[in-house]
């Protein structure tokens, strides 16, 4: 199918392919069409495949030379870094897309995704966002045209549907107020659903929230919680303790942070006096969170919990060597944890069995252990 | 309130709340669908036709060329022919172009290695009616669609080329169709179609003509067709339906365009009571007896009321049919904006509906 803009240019000569396109897109802007038109557009009038990256709305469009959607089998573009590449990538884009989109990056370009092809012809939206075109070689005045307006276009309509939050993009926090209301279980649907998009979550998609032992909350897109808990783009370090809660649409924000508080109650400072993993996932540890239900500020410690607490204060050892037995799967592993001699754990275990008042060499024992230990947390971390 | 009539004509909106013969107000104009503006804008918007544009309309738009007979074969999928059939009584022959799948082309299960006319492996066929206001256009124009649904439906296309007017004035254009029509229905065997599974198709005219010999066929009891596929049919002679002042000239094909298109088909009988439902389906009084129906149309054409008004008489009258407006489309908007989402779902519905006719 030959392109648009030449199937209109034979309609009428007069009107040259730059006004043509600027015609279009002034009139989708009229229109608030979306940015699926706007994409398609960019097809259409150039007659490539077109495609749109935004890496902080984790937004991908693209569509084939006639329209069509299709699904982005290319590769995820990463955002450049360095300075150095920063002006390689700028001065590339400006070289492709001709003068008609040289004006456009500037400092804004710096961070821009890069085509999953380098050398497509791209422009950029924002900071975080590309606008690309299937096409290779020097850029036609039609290509120039349709990126640069496209790309301003694109860069318009985002700002109004999806404003992100002030900060992101760079290490910043999330927006407070937005997360206030995205995770109040009291809060209307729709009230979370715009929060959801002005935090640059896709309100369907799946979100974990975090919640940190400073009371801070985070929400973030299930697979940056999951894969790139350090990922330098979202603000959570793990400097602390931490839970994370269950995946879930983002409108069900509420529902994950809850169980990520409980999940916080579980996690240990990671020291010898609180043993045990700064960070625990809510969905590893689903039976303890209803235990977590049932241990307030208020609710007397039970007596297994009391002889815990006694033992810890007869030997600096003892919580450690403790968290060790339950934490591993046989006596070595947990003297090797330990880095003591297998004796020395045998000893050690005498001890404690003694000022607990019962045997950790059973399977039952050491339940029993690992559900006082989990109680304790509890309470330490009860509000 | 004005008492000079003489500058007061009903197409002036401005004086006073528009209102249809029927007393309902119209409002401004439905908004365009934003890629459907877009590509209005881009192709620089159309002028209202005049019949002074008819002899530059029938030059051709150029970057719409018809298909060539390479294009139409579509890689072998079809046998392509012209031939002349005789025409309506006193008439001139009636040429049609005939698309009929060749065994390369046909979908897996639906091959005819079977004689031509063996009724159980004939495939089903698209009568088409071409569009261009009664006045522009040949039997080339639109096949491409047609041409889509019978490639995914193993169907032939018969296209049939009708006089246009105001060279010949209604009933000519119309005879030809039909003529055409029923030549193609005693020679199924010969076309290696199946009588009993024909659909009149067409688009603006093109629908109206295919509506009108739907008419036909039922009351000469002519071929018994298996449905027809109006698309934005053009079947109201009196363009003054809400819809029709309220649009005004906008979009492509609009008020005035529409006046001359039926001017050249009418002449001086347009609008009043002699209009023949053959030229003007709309002014059918009896809708009931017709082969299934599908209708579409544009919120914010000028054809809309017409046609939601022919779908809800079909319904009235103890017919089927199958009704889509589409927001915010112009007329033709899926020819001149295909890209469009409301164009892709208007194509879409039509392939739909053929398969859910022609499989059952």
């Amino acid at each position: 199918m030959r392109d648009l803009t030449v199937r209109l240019a034979a309609l009428d000569p007069e009107a040259g392919a730059a006004l043509r396109v600027v015609s279009y897109f002034d009139e989708l802007a009229a229109a608030h069409a979306g940015v699926h038109a706007i994409v398609r557009g960019a097809a259409v009038l150039t007659g490539h495949p077109a495609g749109l990256v935004d890496t902080r709305r984790h937004l991908r469009v693209r569509v084939d030379a006639e329209g069509t959607t299709r699904p982005d089998t290319t590769a995820h573009p990463a955002p450049s870094t360095g300075a150095d590449a920063d002006a390689d990538a700028d001065a590339e884009a400006k070289a492709k897309a001709g003068r008609g989109a040289a004006e456009a990056p500037g400092p804004a370009a710096a961070c821009a995704p890069t085509p999953a092809d380098p050398a497509w012809l791209s422009a950029p939206v924002d900071q975080g966002a590309t606008l690309w075109l299937e096409r290779t070689g020097t850029a036609r005045v039609v290509d120039a045209v349709v990126l640069e307006r496209a790309a301003a276009l694109a860069r318009a309509v985002l700002e109004r549907t999806r404003p992100l939050p002030r900060g992101t993009g760079a290490a910043g926090e999330q927006d407070g107020a937005l997360l206030d209301v995205l995770t109040d279980p009291a809060a209307p649907l729709d009230a979370r659903r715009r929060a959801a998009r002005a935090l640059g979550l896709d309100p369907a998609g799946p979100v974990r929230a975090i919640a940190l032992a400073d009371g801070r909350v985070h929400v973030l897109p299930a697979h940056q919680a999951e894969e790139h808990p350090e990922h330098p783009v979202h603000p959570v370090s793990f400097t602390q303790r931490a839970g994370i809660g269950p995946a879930v649409p983002a409108v069900e924000a509420p529902t994950s942070l809850a169980a990520a508080r409980r999940a916080l109650r579980l996690s240990a400072e990671g020291t010898p006096t609180d043993p045990g993993a700064r960070t625990v996932h809510a969905e590893h540890v689903q039976a303890l969170l209803l235990l977590a239900e049932t241990v307030s500020a208020g609710t007397p410690p039970i007596a297994d919990v009391a002889a815990l607490d006694r033992a810890a204060a007869a030997a600096p050892w003892m919580l450690t060597t403790l968290h060790a037995l339950v934490s591993t799967s046989t006596g070595r592993a947990a003297a090797t944890q330990l880095a003591i001699h297998h004796s020395t754990l045998q000893e050690r275990l005498a001890s404690a069995e003694r000022l607990l008042g019962w045997n950790l060499h059973t399977p039952a024992g050491q339940h029993r252990l690992h559900l006082a230990m989990a109680l304790r947390r509890l309470h330490r971390n009860s509000t | 309130m004005t008492t000079t009539s003489t500058t007061s004509t009903p197409r002036s909106p401005e004086d006073e709340p528009i209102h249809s013969p029927a007393g309902s107000p119209a409002g401004p104009p439905v908004p365009f669908d934003p890629e459907a503006a877009a590509a209005l804008a881009a192709m620089g918007g159309f002028p209202p036709i005049t019949p002074d544009l008819i002899p530059v309309l029938r030059q051709g738009l150029p970057g719409q060329e018809p298909p060539t007979d390479a294009d139409l074969t579509r890689d072998g999928a079809f046998e392509v022919e012209e031939r002349t059939v005789p025409g309506p009584a006193g008439a001139p022959e009636v040429r049609l172009l005939t698309c009929r799948p060749t065994r390369a082309g046909s979908p897996a299960g639906t091959t005819s290695s079977a004689p031509a006319g063996d009724s159980r492996t004939a495939s089903g066929a698209v009568y088409w009616i071409h569009g261009g206001g009664m006045i522009v256009g040949d039997n080339r124009g639109g096949v491409d669609e047609a041409l889509d649904w019978a490639q995914e439906l193993g169907l032939a296309v018969i296209s049939v080329d009708y006089r246009l007017a105001p060279e010949t004035p209604h009933p000519g254009p119309v005879e030809d169709c039909y003529a055409g029509l029923v030549w193609s229905a005693e020679h199924a065997g010969e076309l290696g179609i199946d009588p009993q599974r024909i659909v009149v198709a067409g688009a603006s005219a093109g629908g109206g003509l295919a509506a009108a010999v739907a008419l036909m066929a039922r009351d000469r009891r002519g071929p018994a067709l298996a449905g027809q596929l109006l698309i934005y049919p053009m079947i109201d002679d009196r363009n003054d339906s809400p819809s029709a002042v309220q649009m005004a000239d906008s979009g492509t094909w609009g008020r005035t365009a529409n006046d001359t298109g039926w001017n050249a088909l009418l002449g001086s009988a347009r609008g009043s009571a002699d209009v023949s439902a053959y030229a003007a389906p709309a002014r059918a009084s009896d809708l009931s007896g017709l082969p299934p129906a599908f209708i579409d149309v544009a919120s914010a054409e000028n054809f809309r009321d017409e046609d939601v008004a022919y779908a809800s008489r079909i319904w009235q009258a103890g017919g089927i049919a199958e009704l889509h407006v589409w927001p915010g489309g112009f007329h033709g908007f899926d020819v001149f904006a295909p890209h469009a989402g409301i164009s892709r779902e208007a194509r879409a519905a039509r392939l739909r509906w053929l398969h859910r006719l022609l499989e059952a």
